[in-house]
Parts: C-alpha cells; sequence; structure tokens
C-alpha cells in the first residue's frame, strides 16, 4: 500500500532514462519528461549532444548542474547525472526548477544591485571630471582675464584724472561703471568655482555684527534710494554685538541676496531682518530674512534660481551675472545652513535662512574697534623708494610705472623675467621687490624663495610683494610660504597697492 | 549525421552574453536584464555554402565575477571558447587576462575569441586608448543590442573549429 504512495510521490520530479553506449533510448520512465522512447537522446535537446563527446571518458558517473531543458516547450531546470553501468548508460534528471527559480530571484536582485553601483560610480567620476576639467578652466580662463583688466581698470583711471571735456567724462565714467561690473562678475565667477571645487574655505574671526549691519544698511539705503525704494535694517535686541564666523562670506550672502532684492524690485521696500532663535552653549542661533515687495518668483522656479547662470527674467534692466543666488546656496552649506524661500507672484519674495554662530566669552574687542584708524600713514614722508618690478606684461607694466611715478616716491627698475632679478638684486639696492608669479624663466614665487635663501642680509630681507592674476586662498598661501610678504590679485585698487608698498617699505 | 560543434560563452554577469546569442540564434534584443543561472544551450545550424553545414551547440554559461568558479563539467569537450567583457564597466575587464589565463588553464588549445560588447554605448576610439591603458586585445567588438558584428564573430569562430 505504502509503496504505492512512494513510487506515486517520490518519483515524480526525478525521471530514469537508460541509453545504449550509442545515444539510443532503451527505455524511460516518463516520470515528467515526455519523450520518444525509440528515439534518440540527442533529439530530446541540444544539451544532450554533449553526451558524444562525454560517453568515452565517462568512468563511472558525471553530473551536470542547473541545466535548464525546454521540452514540449515548458522549460525545466535540471541536475542531470550520467552513470555507467553494465547495460548501457543511465540518464538521471532531476527536475528542481522551483528551487533554482528562487535562486534566480536571489541573483537578479545581487546582479542588479552591483551593476547599478557599478554604473553610478562611473557615472560620478565622469560628472567629477567633468567639474573638474570646469573649474580649471574657469582658473585659467579668469586668470588670463586679470592682467588685461588690471590695465584697463588703471588706465581708465589715470585718463579720468586728466583734463577731460564733459562728454569725455561721461564716457569715462561709463567705461568705469562697465569695468567694475566686469571686475565683480570675474570675481563671482570665481567664488562659484571656488565653492564648488571645494577650494573656498572659512576664516573664523571675532567681528562686530552691529557694524556689519551699519554698514550694510549705509551701503544699501543709498542703493534703494537711487531705485525710489526704501530700505529698513531691523535687529533683533537679543542679537549679540560680537559673534565668531566669517564675516567677509556672512557679507557676501546678505549683499548678494539684497542684490536680488534690489534688481527685482521696481516699487515698495526692502528689509533686512534679523531675529534671535535661540542660545545653545556658547552658540547663537539666528534667522536673516531679505523681504521684498518685488516681482516675486512662482513656486515651480524654487530651485532653478539656485542654479549656475540661471536668470529667470534674463531682460535689459536685471543686469548681472545670475551666479548671485548659486554663491548664496553655496556659501550658506559652507556654513552649515541653508537658503529658504517663499514668495508670491506680484507680491514678493522672502528669502531666509538660519545660521549659527559662536559667541566669544570676551564680548569687547579693542583690536577690532581701531581697526580703520592705520590707513596713509606713511604717505606724508617726502622720501623716495626705489623698486624693484618684475612683470613681463607690457601692459601692467605700463599702468604700474604710471601709478607708482605719478605719486614721486618711487623710483622704478624693470625686469622682465624672472632669471634676471637675483642679477639685478646683487648689483643695485632696493627698497620693495613687486613680483609677478608667472614670469618667463624663472616664477616669481621662485625666485622669492631663492632670495630668501640668500646669505646676504640686505637681499635676503628685501620685502616682496606678489602681483598675481590667481585669485585662490591656497595659492595666496603658498606664495605667502615662498617667502612674500603680501600678495595681491589682478586687478588691483591702485590705493591698496600704494597703501600696501608703504606698509612694507 | 550533421557536424556539430560546441561553443562556450563565458564572462562576468551583465556583460551581454545572453543577448549576443539571442541576436545570433533569434536576431532579436531585449533591453530586460535577465540573470541567467546555471547554463543554457541552444543550437544554431550555420550554413558555409551550399551542403556544407555544422550546428553550433552553444553554452550560455551563469555569468561569474570569479572565472575560477566555473562548473568544470560544463566545458568537456568544449570546441570554441567566446569571452564575453562589457565596454562600459571596467569591472568586467580589468582582470581580463588573468581571466584568460585560467580559461585557457582548463581549456588549453581551445580557440578563444575575446569579445568587447556593447559598444553602441561608447565612443569606439575613446575605447582604442583605454584597452592600450589596460593591455587588453580583443578579438571583436560587438553590440547585441544593433546587432554590430555578432554574427560575423559567430561565424569567424564556427570557420576556425571546423
Amino acid at each position: 500500500m505504502l509503496k504505492k504512495f512512494q513510487q506515486e510521490y517520490a518519483t515524480k520530479n526525478v525521471q530514469f532514462i537508460l541509453i545504449d553506449f550509442d545515444g539510443a533510448i532503451l527505455e524511460s520512465d516518463q516520470a515528467f519528461l515526455n519523450i520518444n522512447t525509440k528515439g534518440l537522446l540527442v533529439d530530446i535537446h541540444p544539451f544532450f549532444e554533449c553526451f558524444f563527446s562525454i560517453k568515452d571518458m565517462l568512468d563511472d558517473e558525471l553530473i551536470f548542474n542547473c541545466v535548464h531543458l525546454v521540452v514540449d516547450q515548458k522549460e525545466f531546470v535540471t541536475d542531470i547525472k550520467f552513470l555507467k553501468e553494465e547495460e548501457g548508460i543511465l540518464v538521471i534528471i532531476s527536475d528542481y526548477t522551483s528551487h533554482y527559480v528562487a535562486y534566480q530571484a536571489i541573483a537578479q536582485t545581487r546582479n542588479e544591485s552591483i551593476i547599478n553601483g557599478e554604473l553610478i560610480t562611473i557615472k560620478n567620476a565622469e560628472l567629477e571630471e567633468r567639474e573638474r576639467f570646469k573649474n580649471i578652466f574657469i582658473r585659467n580662463f579668469s586668470h588670463e582675464l586679470r592682467n588685461p583688466l588690471t590695465s584697463i581698470i588703471s588706465i581708465t583711471k589715470i585718463i579720468s584724472n586728466t583734463d577731460l571735456t564733459s562728454e569725455q567724462e561721461n564716457m569715462i565714467q561709463f567705461l568705469q561703471e562697465s569695468n567694475a561690473n566686469l571686475k565683480l562678475l570675474l570675481d563671482d565667477i570665481l567664488s562659484i568655482s571656488m565653492i564648488s571645487s571645494g577650494r573656498l574655505k572659512l576664516t573664523e574671526n571675532v567681528f562686530s555684527l552691529s557694524q556689519l549691519f551699519e554698514l550694510i544698511e549705509f551701503t544699501y539705503k543709498t542703493k534703494a534710494a537711487g531705485k525710489g525704494l526704501k530700505l529698513e535694517v531691523k535687529v533683533d535686541k537679543k542679537i549679540p554685538d560680537y559673534v565668531e564666523g566669517d564675516r567677509l562670506r556672512l557679507y557676501q550672502v546678505l549683499t548678494n541676496l539684497l542684490d536680488n532684492a534690489l534688481k527685482y524690485t521696481h516699487e515698495g521696500k526692502i528689509t533686512l531682518n534679523v531675529q534671535f532663535n535661540q542660545k545653545r552653549a556658547n552658540k547663537v542661533n539666528m534667522r536673516f530674512e531679505v523681504l521684498d515687495t518685488g516681482i516675486g518668483i512662482s513656486s515651480d522656479n524654487y530651485d532653478a534660481i539656485f542654479e549656475s547662470f540661471n536668470q529667470l527674467n534674463n531682460l535689459n534692466d536685471n543686469p548681472g551675472s545670475g551666479l548671485g543666488l548659486s554663491i548664496v546656496k553655496g556659501l550658506l552649506n559652507l556654513m552649515g545652513s541653508t537658503i529658504k524661500l517663499t514668495s508670491e507672484m506680484g507680491k514678493g519674495s522672502n528669502f531666509h535662512f538660519d545660521i549659527s554662530l559662536k559667541q566669544p566669552l570676551q564680548t569687547t574687542n579693542p583690536i577690532l574697534k581701531n581697526k580703520k584708524v592705520q590707513k596713509s600713514s606713511k604717505i606724508i614722508s617726502d622720501k623716495k623708494y626705489r623698486i624693484l618690478l618684475a612683470e613681463d606684461d607690457i601692459n601692467v607694466q605700463t599702468v604700474l610705472f604710471k601709478l607708482l611715478l605719478n605719486t614721486g616716491h618711487f623710483y622704478i627698475d624693470l625686469v622682465n623675467d624672472g632669471s634676471l632679478v637675483m642679477e639685478k638684486l646683487i648689483n643695485d639696492e632696493y627698497d620693495l621687490i613687486l613680483m609677478d608669479i608667472n614670469l618667463p624663466n624663472v616664477m616669481g614665487d621662485e625666485v622669492t624663495r631663492l632670495i630668501r635663501d640668500f646669505p646676504f642680509k640686505n637681499i635676503k630681507k628685501i620685502p616682496i610683494i606678489g602681483l598675481t592674476g590667481y585669485s585662490f586662498e591656497d595659492d595666496f598661501a603658498s606664495f605667502k610660504k615662498a617667502g612674500m610678504n603680501a600678495v595681491l590679485s589682478k586687478p588691483f585698487d591702485d590705493q591698496d597697492l600704494i597703501d600696501l608698498i608703504f606698509k612694507y617699505v | 549525421m550533421q557536424l556539430s560543434k560546441k561553443i562556450v560563452v563565458l564572462g562576468h554577469f551583465g556583460v551581454g552574453k545572453t543577448s549576443l546569442i539571442r541576436r545570433f540564434v533569434e536576431n532579436s534584443f531585449s533591453d530586460n536584464y535577465k540573470v541567467s543561472i546555471g547554463v543554457h544551450i541552444t543550437k544554431k545550424v550555420v550554413e558555409f555554402e551550399v551542403e556544407d553545414t555544422m550546428s553550433l551547440i552553444l553554452w550560455d554559461l551563469e555569468g561569474t565575477d570569479d572565472i575560477k568558479t566555473i562548473r568544470d563539467a560544463y566545458l568537456l569537450g568544449t570546441h570554441g571558447v567566446v569571452f564575453v567583457f562589457d565596454v562600459t564597466r571596467p569591472s568586467t575587464f580589468q582582470l581580463l587576462n588573468s581571466d584568460l589565463d585560467i580559461v585557457k588553464a582548463k581549456l588549453p588549445k581551445t580557440p578563444l575569441f575575446v569579445v568587447g560588447n556593447k559598444v553602441d554605448l561608447v565612443v569606439v576610439s575613446e575605447l582604442e586608448t583605454l584597452f592600450k591603458n589596460n593591455n587588453i586585445k580583443t578579438n571583436f567588438l560587438t553590440s547585441a543590442k544593433t546587432g554590430e558584428t555578432v554574427e560575423q564573430m559567430f561565424l569567424e569562430l564556427a570557420k576556425l573549429i571546423k
């Protein structure tokens, strides 16, 4: 009785086929494959073609796992065993379809996830490479632009100080505004490049928030009045006077937001609102809001406006690089904050962010308050100084000659090749060197290292001011490390250069 | 009886082994990736000239990132090998030469074609540099998707093992 059931259930998934040594089927129990019992084994499925190559090497038994067989249009996943017997070869086919199908599902998930991971890594590497290329391009491009821009700005200034007709004066004013815009654009592009390449580092110092707000209020009240707008700066009384953070970058964020508000507001007012959120440990959390009564932004565009080079209203009366808000976004990310926006079309926008800044234990800082005092104090002196100018760009040479000679305080010698600097220093005495970085033959920073290693004190100690088209902070740091006393980025402000020279001579 | 030769197609998973065979046998292609497990065997009769035909028994082996783990039984009686890699995924060809050494050790003296698949997804001139840097030599660059050089590759191998 039990044997009948055993036969019924136990053998359903295993089929026994006996063949002769030439592959002709002698017998089959037809357990699950309905085959022609008078045919050849190879007629069942192409898999069995292998029989001819294995029959001679078959000593005892041979097993093939996980073989897909399609018989009568039905697919089975099987293990197939060949056993050598006296009567012929016994072929045992075990149907493990359900087991292998479950295994296939696991393998599918595993392989898909590995492949997707690889493709994401490749995609990321491509994006990084593209980003890196973009940053190198921007860096070199802006460096190349700085020399001609320095010349244009300085020559415009020199011309503006000559006798001009009123028409010429108007044109010069227009030229100066265009120069200033071009310089701003260049600075914006560099900021974006530095933020996205991760080269921008925050510099944290103690500074006065109230002085920062005063400066902003003064600057922007004038700008707003020029457009017939009101500007209000509202600061919560609980906001501390002194905090520790990157003043320059916070200033950059707020001025970019205010410039954006000014650009898109044609009537009404702009408000900078600073609220106290909370204080934890020695950190103060504040909310900064810039509100305007401008044209507003549709919620569909909330993300787009923070992308680089994206101006929604690209009209003539909205000039600018379109980089301001993306700089804001990048800088705030660096500061651990996020820019947020609510806006209503036709009514205005509210850009806001929360930021935590350290509150220093000592809340008054005499150094900060006296910082403005020391400017240009040495210029009163009548003494004349000898300056060696190492610069190969003829336009920059011309500009610096005119600028420095006009002050009446300097004699200037020129070299246009890095390899000639040392010879000049040995033969003549100088009070200061103005050193371009990208000099032919020997770079300015390399020359500086040679000077600082020189055995004679009078040469070794000469003050060196570096002039560079590069404007990344780590470049500056490396030039200073080479031994430069100060580094000035082109295009520089004339007065900044003169002040710096007087600081070191 | 018709001449019958066994070709095994192997390589890492997801490189398009099944798709190459499907393109060659059925002249079709599907973008849906279905992982093969074990082995699928199909037969294709190729005709060199009138009354000069050969049965190719194509063994599509489960892809693996470790070629050493291929079951030896699958390789018994092999006449030709196609080793496929994916030109878009470096992981499938970074160890190509050592993978090939393993295959050659398992199947000495068996004709072997190295095939870079999915060329429709890349710029071929860029591949040359990539292969040079990785010291890779291929017999064919194919695309199962477009059919590019798929049939040519199998027929060349068939002629070689005839």
